[in-house]
């Protein structure tokens, strides 16, 4: 089973997890810009993190077989210090420009105040302006209120819906989602949002168009192999493995290849390995395994 | 006990307390439990009447010596001349540069100030926090969000209290704060949570406007 987890933040996970990864069989992944658990206050400390998933991050995911991509945004947690706001949006282009960025991303409400709001519009627009597909984000509290605001953002903004992945979705959003033309993305976790169980009952009741799921894994807690283990339970509730398939690899393939940044001609095939490369002269490798 | 956090604070301060800069009071709140510990206040009944005659619903009966060293040193800086927007330039540096701990004596302490208004979008930010007791110095046993947070951000307030399993019985002036929307939003949760086959917080009418 080819495996994309379109969704972790592996700048807070080990080497140990990479290697766990490839081992479960994930290929490639996706790693959305967001926040790192207290907010920055500057915004060179925007430039160093956008330049670091680019960068060292997406070197690091290649000494151990995997294809990094990301996603370049300003996260909604971030949003509501409007002199930032406007320095991290300003910058964003030159991001946004470049090689390996797969999305906007991720954007939208968190407090689902004005100023979210309007950082929100702002990057659905540059979004159109760099021909990218958008990863929202959907607030943790007063949820489904979250989703049906960030979806009318989508359409007043004029912004094709097949182009915009809306994330961490459960049994409350899903049916509001799948009624637009919008992908509908589940994160997995060990304690909140979605679990195992209850995402093959959704792919029972609601089939595989459009549906995705990722371990979204950061620095709190959170289980970078929750898509290969949602895998193992989807086949015990008896989905077909083609089904299954469809959900892990072809959708994120899918809706990330319109950026037209996502080769997909060897995306399947597991880079090979080569631990003597450098990045600015840094290894993964400690001292004498030189 | 007061009286001994003020002397010890006074003594490790020394005679040359404030000059023109806000550098010694940094270093003093960032420091204060170097000087006068971090144990409970245990504050004698006297006492904690005192305080609260002067400060309604402060929740004092929770504070550290060092919450009180902070907020002492904080009236010491209005004492010596620094008030309104100096001293809102001044405490504002004392909550930027500290840490989590440091953070949590300065919202705890939020509503003791003449100049508590203009410190209103720090505390809203202050609720986005990942850490769940510098939330809690602000959101519990804390008069400030009542009485100054419009009421959407009372409401993500008190959401964000029943996300984090903190009891809604902690949140000053709820009943008074109550409106349609909180409603509507703490129906929608319990409708969430039971949708995901979890369990609804046992106080979540005390967010409910109508069944009170």
């Amino acid at each position: 089973m080819k495996i994309f987890d379109p969704h972790i933040h592996m700048t807070s996970r080990s080497t140990d997890d990479y290697e766990a990864m490839a081992r479960a069989g994930i290929l490639a992944i996706v790693e959305p810009a967001f926040w790192l658990g207290q907010p920055r206050t500057h915004v060179g400390s925007f430039v160093d993190y956008f330049n670091s998933l680019l960068g060292w991050e997406r070197f690091r995911a290649s000494q151990f077989g995997i294809r990094h991509f990301c996603t370049i945004g300003l996260n909604p947690k971030e949003a509501n210090n409007p002199k930032l706001s406007n320095e991290v949006l300003e910058m964003l282009p030159r991001f946004l420009a470049k090689d390996g960025v797969v999305a906007v991303g991720e954007i939208g409400f968190d407090d689902q105040t004005d100023e979210e709001e309007a950082c929100l519009f702002r990057q659905i627009e540059l979004a159109a302006q760099f021909k990218l597909p958008i990863l929202i984000h959907t607030p943790h509290r007063d949820k489904k209120r979250g989703t049906i605001r960030t979806i009318d953002v989508v359409r007043r903004a004029g912004f094709p819906e097949e182009r915009v992945l809306i994330d961490h979705n459960n049994e409350e959003t899903l049916p509001i989602v799948l009624a637009t033309k919008c992908w509908a993305g589940h994160t997995i976790y060990p304690n909140t949002k979605m679990d195992e169980q209850r995402m093959a009952a959704l792919v029972k009741k609601y089939g595989t168009d459009r549906i995705i799921v990722n371990s979204a894994a950061d620095w709190g807690i959170s289980d970078p192999l929750k898509v290969p283990k949602t895998i193992a339970v989807m086949r015990e509730q008896g989905i077909a493995d083609a089904d299954i398939q469809k959900i892990v690899w072809d959708n994120p393939v899918a809706f990330f290849a319109q950026s037209g940044r996502l080769d997909v001609s060897d995306l399947d095939q597991r880079p090979a390995i080569d631990r003597t490369q450098k990045f600015e002269t840094n290894s993964v490798l400690r001292g004498d395994q030189r | 006990m007061l009286t001994v956090v003020e002397r010890v604070l006074a003594a490790a301060l020394g005679p040359k307390r404030w000059d023109g800069s806000n550098a010694p009071l940094l270093v003093a709140y960032a420091t204060a439990p170097q000087h006068v510990g971090r144990e409970a206040l245990a504050l004698s009944p006297a006492e904690l009447d005192e305080l609260r005659a002067a400060a309604p619903d402060v929740g004092f009966e929770r504070w550290t010596r060092d919450d009180a060293a902070r907020a002492l040193l904080l009236i010491a800086r209005r004492n010596s001349g620094r008030t309104g927007d100096g001293f809102v330039t001044d405490a504002l540096e004392c909550f930027e540069q500290g840490d989590a701990r440091e953070q949590q004596s300065w919202l705890r302490a939020i509503a003791l100030w003449p100049e508590a208004k203009a410190f209103l979008p720090n505390a809203i930010d202050a609720c986005r926090t990942n850490i769940i007791p510098v939330f809690e110095a602000l959101a519990c046993e804390n008069p400030y969000p009542a009485a100054h947070f419009p009421d959407r951000n009372f409401n993500q307030m008190v959401l964000k209290a029943m996300f984090n399993s903190i009891a809604l019985a902690r949140i000053v002036g709820l009943p008074g704060r109550l409106n349609a929307e909180l409603s509507r939003m703490a129906r929608d949760y319990a409708a969430e949570r039971t949708a995901a086959g979890r369990t609804v917080p046992p106080d979540i009418n005390l967010a409910l406007k109508d069944e009170r």
